[in-house]
């Protein structure tokens, strides 16, 4: 029962009020959604043809890369291909030295985090700066990302007040958002002013133009490529999508999912480098090939990284990010981290009711649940299923198998509701911490039915 | 190999997923239409935080960027009509050069109804003056309103500059406890202006 995962909310717990906060926070993320959804009588068909234009890509995209690739290289980008995290960080490293970049500007980018680029940079030299608001925060403070889309969501604005009072030099006890919003805009905008080189991700690379796109609220991804001259692009394999009519039917989805706003404030595309600048886009494998090869999980390669699965999670919302071991996390991450390494992730797999409600309001439909579930039925052959649950399920097919002990057992089970509270609700039961066991009946359905009890 | 098509093969080779997925029929999908774009424009605009000022015939349209920012001092276009403009980002040496700018004003292509979202295609060297400003003004046609995403994706058009952004309303950010705030990193305020 003691998965790293339940440790961790333990811990995450014990602060009540701020646990109650992040649920309430999440909740009102997922019911802006709600409006949005409800406000689209195409919202269904939307889902539809968002997951069959995914299935379709990620089924064809070797033919999709290849085509993207072309018409970048046409429009004068420089094209990237790295297999693993090692090789992008190479490759970026390689391009900033010989550009002689001493300053990177950034906008947030998973892809980034994933590849643990920003340590090795900086390993190297390079002074990594992260633009988008939250990820500055984090990055301040030493922090990683807690959800994908508002990554710094666990951190309170005191917090942040105390942060920029000693590394922005803010007013002492002025913890206003308003203000402390504006704090971190004239410090970043001096970063974007001697910056060398700015980086973006890509919410989806175009395969008919070549084109990448980046939605942000903040503006950060165009500020971070207005001023410096060279601009790299990373980008995950699964991002490639066919055209523009498939990019309309995602830029109407993502941010409707991801945050209940009609649009993200910035769709930037980006065709080719700034005048007199470089443009480099840098394609990652990094186990997405192998994703592929997965014929029971294949399809979480359809995600477009809204984040609505955390949103709507019951056990996210009253856990929190850091909960998760791996970086990702809620549903999707629960279901990326196996795929990454089963063996080492596998404790996220308990994090999960199944009341699947990431199904229903992930905009790519992607099956999570189902596939969290099946991770969890291949537990017992990764060595991991927990001891207890596999003895209990053992008993319980013992006793099903075998009618006249089942009835018997039955008419002795209301004896349960008599025993001492000790020895219902303790460290070994552990269905009984945190809440109240259900009270057996005097009489069994069983009993009643044969006493015509039942109409 | 190159890691091109070292990549390539192993999803050749990796790609074990039984049934044809083609693309979806796009012809049953019916994107929201407005009885009146123009209308549900200008809502969805104050909405995502825009302020829309409808140009009247014979109105001075630098005189009327000047009443709406009567405290600006720095300007910036390179958009021909506009002759208060006190930095042109055609030719500014270096993008670095527009910082500081109160007001930028640009024009935009296409406005969608569903979202706010205004098309501007880069048609200015420097493009930092779309994001720079303090407050950005984009100058919209009345009859460049369409309802959706799908009809806006049919319609744009890029310059030989290769850039181009569907901006609605000013940037914004929730990142400090979840509080709206107006003017992360890129303009502070946005007013859309409407024009013939």
């Amino acid at each position: 029962m003691s998965t790293l995962h339940r440790k961790a909310a333990q811990t995450f717990l014990k602060n009540g009020e701020n646990a109650k906060w992040h649920d309430a926070t999440f909740w009102a993320l997922r019911d802006k959604r709600d409006n949005m959804a409800m406000g689209l009588d195409e919202w269904e068909r939307l889902r539809d043809t968002a997951s069959a234009i995914k299935r379709h890509t990620v089924t064809h995209l070797d033919k999709y890369l290849e085509q993207f690739a072309t018409n970048a290289e046409k429009n004068g980008v420089k094209v990237h291909w790295a297999k693993d995290a090692e090789e992008f960080n190479n490759i970026v490293l390689e391009i900033l030295t010989s550009h002689n970049v001493k300053k990177l500007v950034k906008s947030k980018s998973m892809l980034t985090e994933e590849c643990e680029m920003n340590p090795f940079l900086e390993q190297h030299g390079i002074d990594v700066v992260e633009t988008d608001l939250g990820e500055r925060i984090l990055q301040l403070m030493k922090q990683k990302p807690s959800h994908i889309v508002v990554p710094a969501i666990h951190i309170t604005q005191e917090e942040v007040g105390h942060l920029f009072e000693r590394v922005l030099g803010s007013e002492k006890g002025n913890y206003d958002p308003t203000y402390l919003t504006y704090q971190a805009r004239i410090s970043l905008r001096n970063e974007f002013m001697t910056a060398d080189a700015g980086m973006t991700g890509a919410n989806f690379g175009v395969a008919a133009t070549g084109d990448i796109v980046v939605c942000t609220n903040e503006g950060n991804a165009d500020m971070s490529t207005s001023v410096p001259k060279l601009h790299i692009a990373a980008m995950g394999l699964e991002k490639v999508i066919p055209d523009y009519r498939s990019l309309a039917v995602f830029q109407r989805l993502l941010c409707r999912a991801a945050t209940g706003q009609p649009t993200t404030a910035f769709t930037s595309h980006f065709r080719k480098a700034r005048p007199d600048g470089e443009m480099h886009i840098i394609l990652v494998d990094n186990g997405r090939s192998d994703i592929i090869a997965n014929t029971e999980h294949w399809e979480t390669l359809k995600c477009i990284r809204c984040g609505s699965c955390m949103n709507t999670c019951p056990v996210y919302r009253r856990s929190g990010g850091y909960s998760y071991t791996y970086f990702i996390p809620g549903p999707i991450g629960i279901n990326l981290g196996m795929l990454k390494s089963p063996v080492k992730y596998s404790d996220n797999v308990s994090a999960c009711s199944l009341c699947c409600s990431c199904d229903n309001v992930c905009p790519v439909k992607v099956n999570l649940s189902e596939q969290i579930y099946r991770w969890r039925q291949n537990l017992d052959s990764l060595g991991k299923a927990d001891p207890m649950k596999k003895a209990m399920s053992a008993g319980m097919e013992y006793l099903f198998g075998h009618p006249g002990l089942y009835s018997t057992s039955l008419r002795f089970a209301p004896l349960a509701n008599h025993l001492p509270r000790l020895l219902m609700y303790n460290k070994l039961n552990g269905w009984g911490i945190g809440h109240e066991m259900p009270e057996f009946p005097r009489e069994s359905f069983q009993t009643m039915w044969k006493k015509g009890e039942v109409k | 190999m190159s890691t091109k098509e070292e990549i390539l093969s192993r999803y050749r080779r990796n790609m074990k997923v039984t049934g044809q997925y083609d693309m979806p029929d796009f012809s049953t999908l019916k994107g929201v239409e407005y009885d009146n774009p123009l209308a549900q424009f200008v809502a969805m605009s104050e909405n995502v935080g825009s302020h829309v000022v409808d140009l009247s015939a014979g109105d001075d349209i630098n005189s009327v960027i000047k009443s709406l920012y009567p405290e600006a001092k720095v300007f910036a276009s390179s958009l021909p009509e506009i002759t208060i403009a006190d930095r042109n980002p055609d030719t500014v040496d270096r993008a670095q050069d527009l910082n500081g700018t109160d007001v930028g004003i640009v024009r935009g292509e296409i406005g969608v109804a569903e979202n706010g979202c205004v098309w501007i295609p880069q048609t200015m060297k420097e493009k930092a003056v779309c994001f720079i400003s303090e407050y950005l003004v984009i100058l919209l046609s009345r009859k460049s309103i369409v309802s959706n995403m799908h009809q806006a994706y049919e319609r744009i058009q890029f310059t030989d500059y290769g850039y181009g952004s569907f901006i609605s309303g000013p940037s914004k950010t929730a990142d400090i406890a979840q509080a709206l705030v107006m003017g992360a990193q890129a303009a502070r305020g946005v007013t859309v202006i409407l024009t013939d």
